[in-house]
């Protein structure tokens, strides 16, 4: 787009087109200009490269390496990722994380886009019910964590003396591991809806009436404006949120360590929780390589499904 | 895709670079190096079988202890250093406070910059400040934790500012708990250990009308369980006999049961593991037990967020092991345990044991002022200091002379008193093995197996995969 404004192709009647710049601004113009934008991206840059691609790369090298927080790293080749391959907790932690990602992700979506809907009409007190469901996600994970710990403790907790008013046995949140896994992901979609919502609410502002009002005019019911209407003027919204729930839900860390610290047994332990126990655990093992190596592979999973995403999506940023 | 001399190519060459990378090196993240896996104590104590017991029957020590005014080097120390702790309690952030306040009255010139910080992330911390040149001159750090600073050359060497005599006045295990290949990095602070505490009410209601009142006199094994049964019968079935404080990086505090069958976890050299074993299988059996016959709840393993004090607290069971540091908190007047609660000493089997609790004091090695920071740790353990600590703070202290002394506890002098005792069954045997400078690696093992193991795993295939992680983490 930017060169075809900036370039005029002159068909030369053969060899093909030749690109033709119009009104070269002076030299010294030129270099105020590139110096003006290399000082407008140079924070950026700085940012990025030290806060971002540095410790990335840095990851990596961690990787091929023993490295302990303390002592001299040492070289082990591909060692660590032999070991992960063979590693039955990483595949456990690997499986809870993708069955914790199709669990939160749509579902949550899904809450959030039908809560944005009832919300963007003309529903009293509307402000309020958005600012209660967005309040969840100001609270840090790691107290939303306790909170869920306390709430789904299987002995004393809320939610069993709650059910128990109804003469309804509790479940075993903590000692059984789907129903632990079960409490986490509630705990998530309570925390995370507000955020899906959020996104949702802004996109539906943007959907215009008079592509409704033509829907209407067309004969389509309420149905078939949302189905076919609105929602896929939603699309941006969607890919964004789609993105953004799937990194969010392999990088699950602080909700899950503090409500359930990974158990019972290895049942909600999840990528990043294995990682930070290997690496970074209080009186743990401290094996900060083996800990980088599953940061890498958390990194490169992220980065395929982003791929795949972006490519299955390309035209949708086009839309709404 | 179809397969191309390109492709072919390309695979071939990115095979052949990761058999190469492979062959770099055989050496595993999990595997102990060189520098960790020896012991700590593999000197030992000089052929003392002492406990670590401050107890309250042992002979008073040779009454020579550090003095309370000046190092042993009388040389004057000038300057400022920073000394690192979390702050356990209100009561151990006022010894340390008292500590200062002191020292520096009594060495003008001087300054000691008190940094307290949250206990969780603390190792974290100390281990990037090494890295980056920039950790507290002196910091605070648990016996299961020494070895691994201990064995990586970091701490100061303080054997120049101690003589035989200033040796001698502490309990000679405790002092064995911070020597590593025979040379001692720093000084045992106070120590602590697991006691029983009990609801009075719900013994009573259950039948049980008494609990030991001597050490000699713990429970047997046997008769554990029959209280254990009797509580069980009394109890509904959403509360439960008792929970035990092997939460998370507690989880060593399980080898308690271990040296009680008659087992040990390395054999004396401390260089392999000594698993499988009998004692293992039955210790593993019966901690095992306790679930399947639902005298713990099912969600007090090692991966809670729960501790045992808090079951204890929110009176899901009427009787929890706890270490002595949580008497102030049970017997908090507002937020302590509601209802008359008393103690008793753990369970005794083939032998009596407990786990060796507690913290000692180090110094970096490249600290800028390693006479000031030898004389603060002095200071520290010196008898006045010391004994107004361990009163503050509910702990127990490592001085000889002390552990004999009648100290004012603020809370419960009688439950420190039991766990005081109690402390004396963490034979030199508990303290070699808990101080080896892969301890924290052991720990990890034991944590993923035993919580393995009390959801279902069968005891010989815990024991055999402790006894594999372990022989990895000693890199034997």
């Amino acid at each position: 787009m930017t060169s075809s404004r900036m370039a005029v192709p002159v068909a030369d009647g053969g060899a093909g087109a030749q690109l033709l710049q119009p009104g070269r601004p002076p030299v010294r113009r030129r270099r105020g200009g590139t110096l003006a934008g290399w000082t407008f991206l140079a924070p950026n840059l700085i940012l990025s490269g030290v806060f971002l691609l540095l410790p990335l790369v840095l990851a990596i090298i961690i990787s091929f390496q023993k490295r302990e927080s303390l002592g001299t790293p040492e070289f082990l080749g591909v060692n660590n990722y032999l070991d992960l391959v063979v590693d039955p907790v990483f595949w456990e932690a690997l499986w809870n994380t993708a069955v914790f990602t199709i669990c939160t992700v749509p579902v949550g979506m899904a809450l959030g886009l039908g809560i944005a809907y009832l919300l963007n009409g003309l529903l009293p007190g509307r402000t309020l019910y958005r600012s209660i469901i967005f309040l969840p996600l100001v609270i840090s994970g790691v107290a939303t964590g306790v909170l869920g710990s306390w709430m789904f403790d299987q002995y004393n907790g809320f939610i069993n003396n709650l059910l128990a008013t109804f003469g309804i046995d509790g479940p075993n949140w903590q000692s059984d591991g789907g129903w632990a896994m079960f409490s986490v992901i509630l705990m998530t979609l309570w925390q995370r809806v507000g955020f899906d919502m959020l996104i949702y609410l802004a996109g539906l502002q943007g959907v215009g009436q008079d592509v409704l009002e033509a829907a209407s005019i067309d004969g389509a019911t309420g149905w078939q404006k949302f189905r076919r209407v609105t929602f896929p003027l939603l699309g941006p919204s969607t890919f964004f949120l789609l993105i953004m729930n799937l990194i969010y839900s392999f990088q699950i860390f602080d909700t899950v360590f503090a409500m359930t610290a990974g158990g019972p047994g290895y049942s909600t332990t999840m990528l990043v929780t294995y990682a930070y126990q290997t690496g970074f655990g209080e009186h743990g093992s401290g094996q900060l390589g083996y800990a980088a190596t599953i940061g890498v592979v958390i990194f490169l999973i992220t980065l395929v499904i982003t791929v795949v995403q972006w490519r299955a999506n390309k035209s949708r940023d086009q839309v709404g | 895709m179809d397969l191309n001399r390109r492709n072919f190519l390309t695979g071939s060459l990115g095979a052949a670079t990761m058999m190469g990378l492979a062959a770099c090196s055989s050496v595993h993240s999990n595997s102990a190096d060189s520098t960790t896996s020896s012991s700590s104590a593999a000197v030992g104590a000089a052929g003392s079988s002492t406990t670590a017991a401050p107890s309250t029957t042992a002979a008073s020590g040779s009454g020579v202890t550090p003095s309370s005014s000046a190092p042993s080097s009388a040389v004057a120390v000038k300057g400022d250093i920073s000394f690192s702790f979390w702050g356990g309690s209100t009561g151990e952030t006022a010894g340390f406070n008292h500590a200062k306040k002191m020292f520096e009255s009594a060495n003008p010139g001087t300054t000691i910059n008190l940094k307290i910080v949250p206990y969780d992330g603390f190792f974290a911390g100390i281990d990037r400040g090494i890295q980056a040149g920039n950790a507290p001159d002196i910091f605070r750090v648990d016996y299961t934790t020494i070895g691994k600073y201990s064995g990586k050359g970091v701490l100061l060497d303080v054997s120049p500012y101690f003589d035989a005599a200033e040796i001698d006045a502490f309990l000679p295990a405790l002092w064995e708990g911070i020597k590593y290949d025979g040379v001692p990095y720093g000084v045992p602070h106070q120590t602590d250990t697991t006691c029983i505490v009990y609801s009075k009410a719900a013994f009573e209601t259950a039948g049980i009308t008494s609990v030991p009142t001597t050490l000699a006199s713990a429970w047997s094994w046997e008769e554990f369980s029959a209280v254990a049964t009797k509580l069980r019968a009394s109890l509904p079935d959403k509360k439960f006999p008792f929970a035990y404080d092997w939460t998370q990086a507690g989880a060593f505090r399980w080898l308690s049961w271990l040296y009680q069958a008659g087992g040990t976890l390395l054999t004396p050299d401390l260089k392999k593991v000594a698993l499988p074993s009998a004692a293992a299988t039955e210790a593993m059996d019966y901690t095992k037990s306790f679930f399947t016959n639902k005298w713990t709840p099912d969600s007090a393993t090692i991966k809670t967020s729960q501790y045992s004090d808090n079951f204890f607290l929110s009176q899901i069971v009427p009787m929890s092991f706890i270490g002595d540091f949580l008497v102030p908190e049970l017997a908090d007047p507002k937020s302590g345990y509601k209802g008359e609660w008393g103690a008793t000493y753990m369970p005794q089997h083939k032998a009596a044991a407990s786990d060796l609790g507690g913290n000692a004091i180090v110094a970096r090695k490249d600290t800028k002022n390693p006479e000031l920071a030898a004389a603060f740790l002095k200071f520290l353990v010196s008898e006045d200091i010391m004994k107004y600590f361990c009163e503050q703070a509910i702990e127990l202290p490592t001085l000889k002379s002390l552990a004999s002394a009648d100290l004012k506890y603020a809370y419960r002098p009688d439950v420190v008193k039991i766990c005081a005792e109690q402390a004396s069954t963490i034979s030199d045997t508990i303290v070699k093995e808990s101080t080896v400078g892969s301890f924290a690696s052991i720990n990890t093992v034991l944590q993923d197996q035993l919580e393995l193991a009390f959801h279902g795993k069968s005891s010989a295939d815990t024991i055999s995969a402790i006894a594999s992680g372990v022989t990895s983490a000693l890199g034997s």
